[in-house]
């Protein structure tokens, strides 16, 4: 595998998709050739030391032939908003390809994609390497609202799409792991690949262990050097140790993990 | 190119610039981001004598300027890291200094002992870590007790012998001359300031460990004055550190009386800071008729 490296990277495109949420496309070819579904890098968001830790944002999208790499994401605070503030030609800082991604490399069969809000930004580019490879996809979005289901046109694309909002605005009216439940009475997958809140992930583990479905997990925890060098981003694993989920993660297998919260 | 080597206590750099404990793992993690063969030395993360599965999470937090963190230091034990992590540490052909932590004396004797022989250029003894439960700041706030320790260490090695010092003291002169005493051969100063942070929504601590040390710039003009006052106090070396992001940051430590300099939390700024820091050094002189960078080591009371 090859290691992390140091880009500057221009801004070819920043796209608004609604309150709080973007998309900002990069020239970032190196990146955009050695990276799989699932890692990440950690985005410099503001000018000298502030925000002082980069953010951490998993690759969305690559344009292998064109060099590029974007990200979608919500504008929580200060680095994200900086970043929103970015136009095309300019430029920022990032530290990757970073962490272990989705398993893929599995012959093609049936998968179940499960992201909620923002939590689906890992999971297009997942969804077109499983293509790639011949996989069958259906893909659960969920959110608050339908201003909170995002791209849900491009994830059509790569299968079936089904969407749950908690007001009802678009799709079914109740929380996507009603949805998820639903979907495995109706049939059977061969694995499910999640990225979203803990309270989800959550979901999805159970789901995954009472029907024995593999499943793999894209956790979010703060980090500071993105590179398994300081131990700070750790989650817990089965046997009680700690796992960092910037190297052994960001993606790990639902049965690695006690999920907290 | 201006002369920027330093001889610290017997180990010789290249050049002043070191990464600080726990923040650059085992340089191995930033191998394909840059050349760790330009560092001035590394220093190992902090190795216990078993294994430490560190403190639960959240154990990081940002803070203005700076980050606090409650790791714990999460670490393999010295025998496993001796042989699994040490070799590969080694490779990069720059010295390689142990950061030791025991949880009592005879503890620090027994790592201590472990690291003769193997290619270690020395010992960094952590009297100062807040985030453990035993040893660490522990050991490290009374002069009697922080004395003993060390020159228990001192008997048991012919390493160079490093004391890293807490700031979460009354008088870090008084601790400094202590250790010096008691036969340091340098001092680290400073290790992270304990703070905390409250998450007002939640009304809990942020962080897992409920309390934490500060790093990064918020702590620099502390670091600065522990250094300043303690170069004047003692004739051994001081490795400073504390936010340090440029060359000019390091040239404040180097000019309160620092022999050289660790970074730290600027890695996670940028994973690029050591380069830079080293050139900027490097131009500071060209510009200003410098020679020998350690010409200008304590100039601001000398
Ligand atoms: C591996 C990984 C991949 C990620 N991928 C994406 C992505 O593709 N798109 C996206 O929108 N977000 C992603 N995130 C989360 C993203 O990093 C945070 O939303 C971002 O750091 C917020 O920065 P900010 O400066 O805007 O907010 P801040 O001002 O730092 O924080 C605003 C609020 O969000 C909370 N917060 C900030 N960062 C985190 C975090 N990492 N975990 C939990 N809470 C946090 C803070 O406690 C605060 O309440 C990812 C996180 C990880 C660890
Ligand atoms: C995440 C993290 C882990 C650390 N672990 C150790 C450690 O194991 N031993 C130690 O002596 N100091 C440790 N420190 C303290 C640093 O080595 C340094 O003294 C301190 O962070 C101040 O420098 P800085 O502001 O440049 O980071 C740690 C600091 C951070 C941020
Ligand atoms: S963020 Fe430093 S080890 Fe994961």
């Amino acid at each position: 595998m090859n290691g992390p490296g140091e880009f500057i990277c221009r801004v070819s495109r920043q796209v608004s998709l609604g309150t709080n949420y973007y998309l900002i496309e990069l020239e970032a070819p190196v990146l955009a050739q050695t990276v799989s579904p699932g890692q990440f890098a950690m985005l410099c968001c503001g000018e000298g030391f502030d925000p002082f830790l980069r953010r951490p944002l998993s690759i969305h999208q690559v344009n292998k032939h064109l060099g590029l790499v974007s990200f979608l994401y919500k504008v929580r605070g200060k680095g994200m908003s900086w970043l929103s503030r970015r136009q095309s030609g300019d430029q920022v800082s990032l530290l990757g390809p970073l962490g272990r991604g989705f398993n893929c490399s599995k012959p093609g069969s049936k998968g179940l994609l499960v992201g909620a809000g923002v939590g689906v930004a890992p999971l297009l580019f997942l969804a077109s390497e499983l293509v790639d490879r011949g996989w069958e996809l259906f893909i659960l979005m969920g959110g608050r609202s339908e201003s909170g289901i995002l791209r849900p046109d491009t994830f059509m694309e790569y299968g079936e799409v089904k969407i749950a909002t908690e007001d009802g605005t678009s799709g079914i009216q109740g929380s996507i792991l009603e949805l998820l439940a639903d979907e495995l009475e109706k049939s059977s997958f061969d694995r499910l690949f999640s990225c979203g809140p803990v309270a989800v992930l959550k979901g999805v583990q159970g789901m995954s262990k009472e029907k024995g479905i593999p499943a793999e997990l894209s956790l979010d925890e703060w980090m500071a050097c993105g590179v398994g060098a300081c131990m700070g981003c750790v989650c817990q694993s089965a046997d009680g140790s700690y796992l960092r989920v910037c190297r052994e993660g960001p993606v790990f297998e639902a049965g690695e993990v006690v999920l907290s919260g | 190119m201006a002369d920027l080597a330093v001889n610290l206590a017997g180990i010789k750099m290249e050049n002043p610039v070191m990464s600080a404990s726990g923040t650059f793992g085992s340089g191995v993690e930033y191998d394909s981001v840059f050349d760790i063969g330009m560092m001035g030395a590394l220093v190992t993360t902090g190795l216990t004598l078993e294994s430490k599965v560190g403190n639960r999470p959240p154990r990081l937090c940002e803070t203005p300027a700076g980050l606090l963190n409650a790791v714990g230091l999460q670490n393999p034990g010295v025998d496993v890291f001796i042989k699994d992590v040490l070799p590969e540490m080694l490779d990069f052909g720059v010295p390689v200094i142990a950061n030791i932590a025991g949880s009592t004396k005879d503890e620090f004797v027994e790592i201590a002992e472990k690291f003769s022989g193997t290619g270690v250029a020395g010992l960094e003894i952590n009297i100062s870590c807040p985030n453990v439960k035993t040893g660490g700041m522990a050991l490290g706030t009374a002069p009697e007790v922080a004395a003993q320790v060390v020159g228990s260490v001192v008997e048991s090695t012919d390493l160079p012998v490093i004391v890293k010092l807490t700031p979460n003291v009354t008088n870090i002169v008084e601790l400094a001359r202590a250790v010096a005493a008691a036969g340091a051969d340098a001092l680290s100063l400073i290790n992270t300031l304990l703070g905390m942070v409250i998450d007002v929504e939640q009304r809990k601590p942020m962080l897992g460990n409920v309390v934490g040390g500060l790093s990064g710039p918020a702590i620099r003009p502390v670091a600065v004055r522990a250094v300043w006052q303690v170069a004047q106090a003692v004739k051994i070396p001081i490795i400073g550190m504390g936010g340090i992001c440029t060359g000019r940051d390091a040239l404040e430590f180097i000019l309160a009386g620092a022999s050289a300099v660790a970074v730290g939390s600027a890695f996670f700024n940028d994973p690029l800071a050591a380069v830079r820091i080293i050139k900027e050094l490097d131009e500071y002189c060209g510009e200003h008729g410098v020679d020998r960078l350690q010409d200008l080591v304590g100039a601001v009371w000398k």
